[in-house]
């Protein structure tokens, strides 16, 4: 298990991390969600010794971690790059061997790859001649060459068509059902929702809500409630303090609610006042989740509630 | 796995990468084939000119051949003889560039005869078979006098010739040798050394570097980067150094001094101090830029001590070997690359000078290693503009 503990991390007067707690198990997949700035890159970096935190510690199978735990993990920073005048096979061995293969070893993991992905007729193409998209799966290859106990990947989905999308997709749901923990930052948060079990959302160097997305979804206040009454204008439902209307045109009402509303009661309003044509309840999207949780001022999102 | 295997990884990957590149190898083979130009073409030159070709027309008179060649042989000159059976003979040939002049004397020397050229006179041909045909002439006539031809040789006898301060054995050979040392460490310190900062500041500018550091520490990844670019330098060096041995023995010009492989172990030696010295240091200066016009701009203050070194052996070293700038200079460890395998060609240091001068350089080199790595990792991450070399240290701080 990863275990990022109470990080901080100052550039001068900019505070990049501000006592960061989360962890992340292995097999599982956590989005790292945060704005441009909230601390997510120096976070990575941390983890890889590029950054030396000021205070706190990241921990893997609960020792502190060195160099030589972290040649167990792979990375995929957000800037990416190879080296662009190296063979794709030789690029994928050299990385291979840094992080503790053998030479033959290597090797063969690295055309492993090349063929999984579809470039094994490239191995001796020089990076730079590759195209865009076929050097964003080399930059893959070579963070997994190794068979990495923890996998770290930076914006993996930016700059992707939806063609490397799936291959990305696709790549990190298969590591983590090897039992490989996933940690990757994201700002698509649809593709999130899609791919992820966990989340950790980080604001302003601080992690704001973290946990399986099914739990922070049930333990937010917010509720959706669609409803159609056909044959009426909706002012049925009065005015609430607990609902608030999102959208209205005719019968048809979007509606933001309490949890806690009763429902029974809004069902039996809405019966009243006409043919009753759809009712939705639903827990907010994870967009909103995030929207509500990187809010200023800083809200504590869990604990917010009584 | 080790910070040994790390380093090593780096470094072979430098010399596969760079040593197999079209550059090195055209650059390697184009300046070989210069070098041994350099000794076999003025060799060549010098051969041409060494027998000039006289022409002489028969009957001529006795002992001309042997005139002629003895007279050139006093005015370091080489002369081959070719006679013709008759005037007409000997005009053809001239005509034909088969012999530079052509000498026709009456064979009892009754008049000096003439002595033709092509198309204009040689003034040392022609004061080489003039005073021949003189000094004939004169034999004959004393000797008809009765005049006794030993005393008469003895008469003719040259001075003897002597130099009062000459030149010691080889000093030309070593004087020689301790230029084109300094000029092969300079050459190959400035290449090589540039070489490692391009490489720094592209792997900065591809990005790379970060996944490099993800598993390399800063000190691994620089000490690798500089022990690879450097054995790709000594190979250039061998071979240049073997080149140069080579065709020097094969044309005989150049007589080699004793000094000569003592002088070749220095400059392998100071080749790869000064190399690493100064590659160490364009290495951070390359980590501190972001763009290749920074490095440029920030690598200047290296260049001029390297500059100034270069000047300090070319001008103060070589000129008094012993004096106290050379004494001094021997000491400081930026410019001992230089001045130490110079004075040793020139065989005015001890061996004392040399171990320490070694000793202060290779410590100066770790100094260079601990504050280089560190200010390497501060500053490797850093993608925007040149970063100040105090800000790279402090951001690397515990």
């Amino acid at each position: 298990m990863l275990e990022i503990i109470d990080l901080a991390k100052r550039y001068g007067n900019v505070v990049a991390l501000d006592g960061a707690t989360f962890t992340a198990r292995p097999g599982r997949i956590v989005g790292f969600l945060g704005p441009n700035g909230a601390g997510k890159t120096t976070t990575m970096r941390c983890i890889f010794g590029l950054a030396r935190p000021d205070h706190g510690e990241v921990r893997w199978a609960g020792r502190p971690v060195d160099r030589v735990t972290r040649l167990r993990f792979g990375y995929m920073p957000e800037q990416r790059g190879l080296y662009p005048r190296m063979r794709v096979g030789e690029q994928l061995s050299y990385f291979g061997q840094q992080h503790g293969l053998s030479g033959k070893a290597a090797d063969a993991a690295g055309r492993g790859w090349l063929e999984r992905l579809g470039l094994a007729d490239r191995e001796k193409s020089k990076l730079e001649e590759l195209s865009h998209g076929n050097q964003q799966r080399i930059q893959l290859a070579t963070a997994l060459v190794h068979e990495p106990e923890l996998l770290v990947l930076d914006e993996p989905f930016s700059g992707l068509d939806p063609l490397g999308t799936a291959t990305m997709t696709e790549v990190v749901r298969e590591r983590a059902a090897a039992g490989v923990g996933v940690l990757f930052s994201s700002h698509q948060l649809d593709l999130v929702e899609d791919v992820c079990e966990d989340v950790v959302i980080i604001a302003r160097g601080r992690i704001v809500a973290s946990g399986p997305i099914d739990e922070l979804k049930a333990a937010s206040g917010r509720r959706h409630l669609d409803i159609e009454v056909a044959g009426t204008d909706g002012a049925w439902i009065g005015s609430r303090p607990d609902v608030q209307v999102l959208e209205h045109s005719g019968g048809r009402m979007k509606l933001l609610v309490d949890d806690r509303v009763p429902l029974d009661e809004l069902l039996t309003a809405a019966r009243t006042a006409g043919e009753l044509r759809q009712f939705s309840y639903q827990p907010p999207r994870l967009s909103e989740l995030f929207m509500e949780a990187v809010a200023e001022p800083a809200p504590e999102p869990e604990e917010a509630r009584p | 796995m080790s910070r040994a295997r790390s380093i090593w990884l780096v470094a072979r990957r430098e010399v596969f990468e760079r040593g197999r590149s079209r550059g090195f190898i055209f650059s390697v083979l184009f300046t070989t084939v210069i070098i041994i130009a350099s000794f076999i073409i003025p060799a060549l030159i010098i051969g041409d000119q060494a027998a000039t070709r006289i022409g002489v027309v028969e009957p001529a008179p006795d002992g001309i051949e042997t005139a002629i060649t003895a007279t050139a042989e006093l005015l370091d000159q080489e002369v081959e003889i070719v006679t013709y059976p008759d005037r007409e003979a000997g005009a053809t040939a001239l005509a034909d560039e088969q012999v530079e002049a052509l000498v026709v004397v009456p064979g009892n020397l009754s008049n000096a005869g003439e002595l033709l050229f092509r198309e204009e006179a040689d003034p040392t041909i022609q004061g080489i078979v003039s005073s021949a045909i003189a000094g004939l002439r004169v034999n004959a006539v004393l000797g008809e006098a009765g005049v006794d031809p030993t005393a008469l040789a003895g008469a003719q006898a040259p001075p003897t010739v002597r130099a009062i301060e000459p030149p010691e054995e080889g000093a030309e050979a070593q004087f020689l040798i301790a230029n084109i040392t300094a000029v092969l460490i300079l050459v190959g310190v400035f290449s090589f050394g540039f070489t490692v900062l391009t490489g720094v500041v592209e792997e900065k500018q591809s990005r790379v570097v970060e996944v490099v550091l993800s598993t390399v520490l800063p000190r691994d990844l620089l000490m690798g980067k500089v022990l690879g670019i450097g054995v790709l330098g000594l190979v250039q060096l061998g071979v240049f150094v073997i080149a140069g041995l080579i065709a020097a023995s094969l044309t005989q010009e150049f007589q080699l001094p004793p000094t000569t492989s003592g002088a070749a172990v220095q400059l392998v030696l100071w080749f790869s101090l000064g190399y690493t010295l100064y590659s160490t240091a364009l290495g951070v200066l390359g980590a501190l830029a972001s763009r290749m016009e920074e490095a440029s701009n920030a690598s200047t203050p290296v260049t001029m001590v390297a500059m100034a070194s270069y000047f300090v052996a070319i001008f103060a070293v070589l000129s008094d070997p012993s004096g106290v700038v050379a004494v001094i200079a021997t000491f400081v460890p930026f410019s001992a690359p230089m001045v130490v395998p110079m004075r040793a060609a020139l065989g005015a240091i001890t061996p004392v000078e040399i171990a320490v001068s070694v000793a202060i350089t290779v410590a100066t080199i770790w100094v260079l290693f601990v504050v280089g790595g560190r200010v390497y990792s501060g500053a490797a991450l850093q993608t925007a503009g040149r970063m100040r070399l105090r800000d790279a240290w402090r951001s690397a701080g515990e």
